[in-house]
């Protein structure tokens, strides 16, 4: 097999046990390049998320951050660890946005194990994953599904 | 209005096009199939990929993707919920207001580089809100379909969504 098809993600099936949990490295500011192009992009046509103008009146004063951006950012900062070795996503439950975020706003991930289950072609892991941003604030929480690659597989 | 203030003549008369739906618009079963359908391409997938730090090769590692049983790149499942997602929102909930929660995502089938999504959604709750009069809550029971009409995705979304003639406070 080539070099490129035999990269190796970082953890796999085993190195998870239910109660463990964990921050992630890498923390990332949700700037208008990130969240606008996403919301764009996946024709979300909801001017709040990309028109200042109109959202001046509001108490926030500017355009807001669509959800799935937070929802997809704090999954992919915890990507790396929970996800890299990924067969396949399988679902999503309890997902909960908390509290509004801004362009400029700063997010970090955590994940928490909630359960563990073997499985023929590797394990099923559950994990609840947390988004919170620069100021502690939780802004996310949700459940997510995922099959894993067990080690040597 | 003077006419030195306008635009361009006669811009005060001109008639805002409404899109969208509002609290009283929503019947529980209702039945929304959404507009415009989205052929998810390779540039979509590799961007929505690198932008959220999502590394798992699968997404943007094509041999990767072919050691690992995949004829083709696998789209990012979080771009194709976004993406189904989007497709509703002007039915659903661009004059509403906070998206509050997904329940009960289940992804169905693989995507693909070059697989065309469609979304459909049905009414599926709505009840008054107990702190804020002008708003209500409604649910939403949202499916995807590729090309050859498979259920790739499906989900329960929640939102607040302003009554008539009200905003919802943001």
């Amino acid at each position: 097999m080539s070099k490129a098809a035999s990269v190796q993600g970082s953890r796999y099936f085993e190195d998870f046990s239910v109660g463990d949990i964990y921050k992630h490295f890498r923390g990332k500011t949700v700037k208008e390049n990130d969240a606008v192009t996403i919301c764009n992009m996946v024709l979300n046509s909801a001017s709040g998320h990309f028109n200042d103008d109109l959202m001046s009146g509001t108490a926030i004063g500017e355009s807001i951050v669509y959800g799935g951006v937070t929802i997809s950012m704090v999954i992919g900062l915890a990507a790396q660890d929970t996800a890299s070795n990924a067969i396949r996503e399988l679902g999503m439950d309890n997902i909960k946005l908390l509290s509004p975020v801004k362009h400029g706003d700063t997010l970090y991930a955590y994940s928490e194990v909630l359960d563990t289950a073997d499985d023929e072609q590797g394990g099923v892991v559950t994990f609840r994953h947390y988004g919170v941003n620069q100021k502690d604030k939780l802004v996310f929480q949700g459940e997510r599904r995922v099959l894993l690659k067990k080690r040597g597989a | 209005m003077s006419d030195e203030n306008l635009p361009f003549p006669n811009a005060d008369k001109a008639e805002l096009l409404l899109v969208g739906n509002q609290y009283e618009d929503f019947e529980i079963g209702q039945v929304f199939e959404h507009h415009w359908g989205r052929t998810l391409n390779s540039g979509d997938n590799a961007q929505f990929s690198y932008l959220t730090l999502h590394f798992n090769p699968n997404y943007f590692n094509a041999e990767y993707a072919k050691a690992n049983g995949h004829e083709k790149i696998v789209v990012n499942p979080l771009l194709v919920f976004n993406t189904v997602l989007g497709m509703s929102v002007e039915d659903l909930s661009e004059r509403g207001g906070p998206f509050l929660g997904i329940n009960e995502l289940t992804h169905h089938a693989f995507v693909y580089e070059g697989d065309t999504i469609v979304a459909r959604s049905t009414v599926l709750d709505k009840r008054e809100s107990q702190s804020n009069p002008d708003v209500g809550i409604v649910t939403w029971h949202t499916q995807g379909f590729n090309q050859r009409d498979e259920l790739v995705i499906d989900y329960k979304r929640s939102n607040i969504v302003a009554k008539s003639g009200k905003r919802a406070k943001i």
